[in-house]
């Protein structure tokens, strides 16, 4: 029966696709390439003085002073923790542009998840009533 | 402006003799106090245009025609009081005005030039179209707001407020996003932010309303169609304008750092006066309608469209919850007088990624889920194809090198979303007894609603996809140059030729000429030339230079001044022109959706 056939069909690729997407991404490959590194943390490090900026973003000179500065302590091996307990103290919280999961930080991160949660829980309960 | 009145404090600070007449013109909003004149002027069209809809008899149109009187008279005040565009200098320091006054017959001094426009914006030719655009968008929003207060005024029931406002919201949510769209385009493009979107204060303060909008107009399906959710649609709109006013309040009045901070003044209690006048008002308005509101009908089960309409304004909300949380938190602990924090691009990456994935999920099958009730064995036949389509996309990605999960996540939805809708209008064209090409157009014309949607879904699917593979494949490298040698950059060989320089009429150029190679250096692609611009007044505007490929972009820009040689920043986005694609297709669904549909009973329903 061709329409069985064309199913069959279907499913095969489907499975064939969903088995190459998950081979081809499975082997992440932890290579600490220090270029990649230091893109990632200047994405997450602002420019203290450049409205809000981040160190990738910002080109101003100051900004640049600070992406060496990153490079020197990504090449001397400090860890990110490091590398953000270094820019804090040096320039103030402000230049951490992912808020650290402490204190008040905690509410930003818990927030929107059990936002969703208890969203769906009112749609559901007023449904049933 | 214009006529070089330097007497004008307004005129000094924003334009000089040699600004071209484009930047006169668009100077006009390119400060707090023209562009609250701009608002004013769109505001007023939105009446105009609103008042021409509303006959005599119309009690509701009369009601929401006086709720915009409410609202104009506080932009208008605002313009006349401590946004004056036309105070008068009485000092001059330095060029400069350090004195003014409102009186327009006291003696006024002014120098024979003025300061020149913001280099920032008097680079391009957006700065005409870019804050218009976003204005249509933010003020269009007045009129269903009006219709809605006005409809809870008078305690009436029904969907009248939202049929007669159904063009104003879809009109009005179409032209912030295209706004927004040309915004992140300016930004890349031009004036070499480094990305085309940075989740900046102000960036969010458009993208809220715009949220907020969405879940409206979904909702407003579902009251329109089924008689429900009229309170919650209700809020919707409420939330949407007041959002509007906190944009503004937050871009105009200093209370957060941003890159588009670029005029602060003291209008900033009087709109957050304004603003809380909105929310309180409207919301006592709406508690003590509160038995008036509930609807009638109730949803005959969650597994449904409505129930997908119901999903989707929750993500939305939870979205916008998430972003409005960013966006305020560290004014919130500066108020508490703790230590200043940012909260920046990775958390709201972070929190997108999730929400996006959810949101296409839901949009791919909700939109073929039939209302009241949907069972499994009519939905499954409709996505399990789709499915297979948005995996095989998703398997060549990966075949191809893409290696990020987030990023092959969202095309595989992304994928899932388009086929699901090519499915749904091959199966509606099948039906239609016509020939293929006439059909297509029956199909589109005969709900230019829901097609208009769909083309938008299209958009949006079109978008995440973009998004995620210009962000999250992006690489970034730096190179330092001499004339003539050249470097492999990212799977380019580039070539640094000579540094330029020239003077134009408002400004002085230098750049550098670039020649961007295949790797091997031989065939050439594109010349590139990245430039500073200086104008009369600091800072110099850097201009990156971009080439457009098919499967990505390769952006140049100057790191330092060229001469012998030059430091160049060189970054590659993947598939940008797809987020490009799929903004403009999002916003050419909205209008279709507006225009395609047949004249309307062009009586009035009176209320």
């Amino acid at each position: 029966m061709p329409s069985a056939v064309k199913r069959l069909v279907g499913w095969g690729m489907a499975i064939v696709s969903l088995i190459i997407i998950v081979v081809g991404l499975l082997p992440v490959s932890e290579e600490a390439d220090p270029d990649q590194r230091r893109l990632e943390l200047s994405q997450r490090i602002a420019c203290p003085w450049c409205d809000g900026q981040s160190l990738a973003e910002s080109d101003s000179q100051v900004a640049q002073d600070l992406v060496v500065i990153l490079r020197e302590k990504i090449e001397a091996g400090w860890t990110d923790a490091q590398i953000y307990d270094y820019f804090a103290s040096s320039y103030g919280e402000q230049v951490l542009l992912d808020p650290p999961l402490s204190g008040w930080g905690v509410a930003l991160w818990a927030l929107p998840a059990p936002a969703l949660v208890v969203g769906g829980a009112v749609i559901w309960r007023r449904q049933r009533t | 402006m214009l006529s070089h009145d330097f007497s004008l404090s307004y005129v000094i600070e924003n334009s000089s003799r040699t600004t071209p007449v484009l930047f006169l013109l668009a100077g006009a909003w390119a400060a707090l106090e023209g562009s609250i004149v701009l608002w004013g002027l769109v505001l007023a069209a939105l009446v105009y245009l609103v008042a021409r809809s509303v006959s005599a008899g119309d009690r509701l149109g009369l009601a929401a025609l006086s709720v915009m009187g409410v609202v104009s008279v506080f932009w208008f005040g605002l313009m006349a009081t401590v946004s004056n565009p036309f105070q008068v200098c009485t000092e001059l320091v330095g060029g400069s005005c350090a004195a003014t006054s409102w009186l327009p017959f006291v003696d006024s001094v002014a120098p024979a030039d003025g300061l020149g426009a913001n280099p920032l914006l008097q680079n391009h030719i957006l700065m005409a179209i870019h804050p218009p655009m976003l204005y249509v968008g933010y003020v269009g929003f007045t009129a269903p707001f009006a219709f809605a207060i006005a409809a809870m005024i008078r305690g009436e029931q029904g969907s009248v407020w939202l049929e007669r406002t159904r063009r104003w919201s879809v009109i009005a949510w179409a032209f912030l996003g295209f706004g927004m769209l040309l915004g992140a385009w300016w930004s890349y493009e031009v004036l070499g932010w480094g990305s085309y979107w940075a989740w900046d204060p102000v960036e969010n303060a458009a993208l809220l309303p715009w949220l907020a909008a969405t879940a409206f107009i979904h909702s407003a399906v579902v009251q329109r169609r089924r008689g429900m959710l009229q309170a919650w649609n209700l809020i919707l709109i409420i939330v949407t304008f007041s959002l509007t006013i906190l944009g503004t309040f937050l871009t105009r009045s200093g209370t957060i750092i941003s890159v588009h901070s670029f005029t602060q003044s003291d209008v900033g209690p009087l709109l957050l006066g304004f603003l809380l006048i909105v929310v309180v008002g409207s919301l006592l308005l709406f508690a003590s309608r509160a038995q008036l509101l509930s609807s009638a009908a109730r949803l005959d089960s969650l597994a449904s469209r409505e129930g997908a309409f119901l999903l989707n304004n929750l993500i939305l909300t939870v979205f916008g919850l998430a972003i409005l949380m960013g966006t305020l938190y560290p004014v919130a602990l500066e108020a508490m007088g703790r230590a200043r924090v940012s909260v920046g691009t990775p958390y709201y990456n972070r929190v997108t990624l999730p929400i996006a994935a959810l949101l296409l999920l839901a949009m791919g099958v909700g939109s073929i889920t039939p209302y009241r009730s949907a069972r499994w064995d009519v939905v499954w036949p409709r996505i399990a194809a789709p499915l297979a389509v948005g995996l095989v996309v998703g398997a060549v990605s990966v075949l191809f090198g893409v290696d990020s999960v987030p990023v092959v996540i969202l095309i595989v939805l992304g994928g899932f979303v388009i086929a699901t809708i090519l499915e749904e209008f091959r199966r509606q064209t099948g039906k239609v007894d016509a020939r293929r090409t006439t059909a297509f157009a029956k199909v589109l014309r005969r709900d230019p609603g829901y097609w208009g949607g769909q083309i938008a879904h299209i958009g949006v699917a079109l978008l995440a996809v973009g998004i995620a593979a210009s962000s999250g494949l992006a690489s970034r490298d730096q190179v330092r140059l001499t004339a003539g040698s050249s470097a492999t950059v990212e799977g380019y060989c580039i070539v640094y030729e000579e540094a330029t320089s020239r003077m134009e009429p408002n400004r002085a150029v230098v750049g550098a000429v670039i020649s961007l190679r295949n790797i091997d250096c031989t065939g050439e692609i594109e010349t590139l030339e990245p430039v500073f611009n200086s104008y009369a007044r600091p800072p110099a505007v850097a201009t990156p230079a971009v080439h457009t490929g098919l499967t990505e972009d390769v952006f140049v820009a100057l790191a330092t001044v060229p001469g012998d040689d030059v430091v160049l920043d060189v970054m590659v986005f993947p598939l940008m022109w797809v987020l490009w694609a799929g903004g403009l297709v999002m916003v050419g669904g909205g209008m279709w959706a507006v225009f395609a549909r047949k004249p309307q009973r062009k009586a009035v329903i009176r209320a």
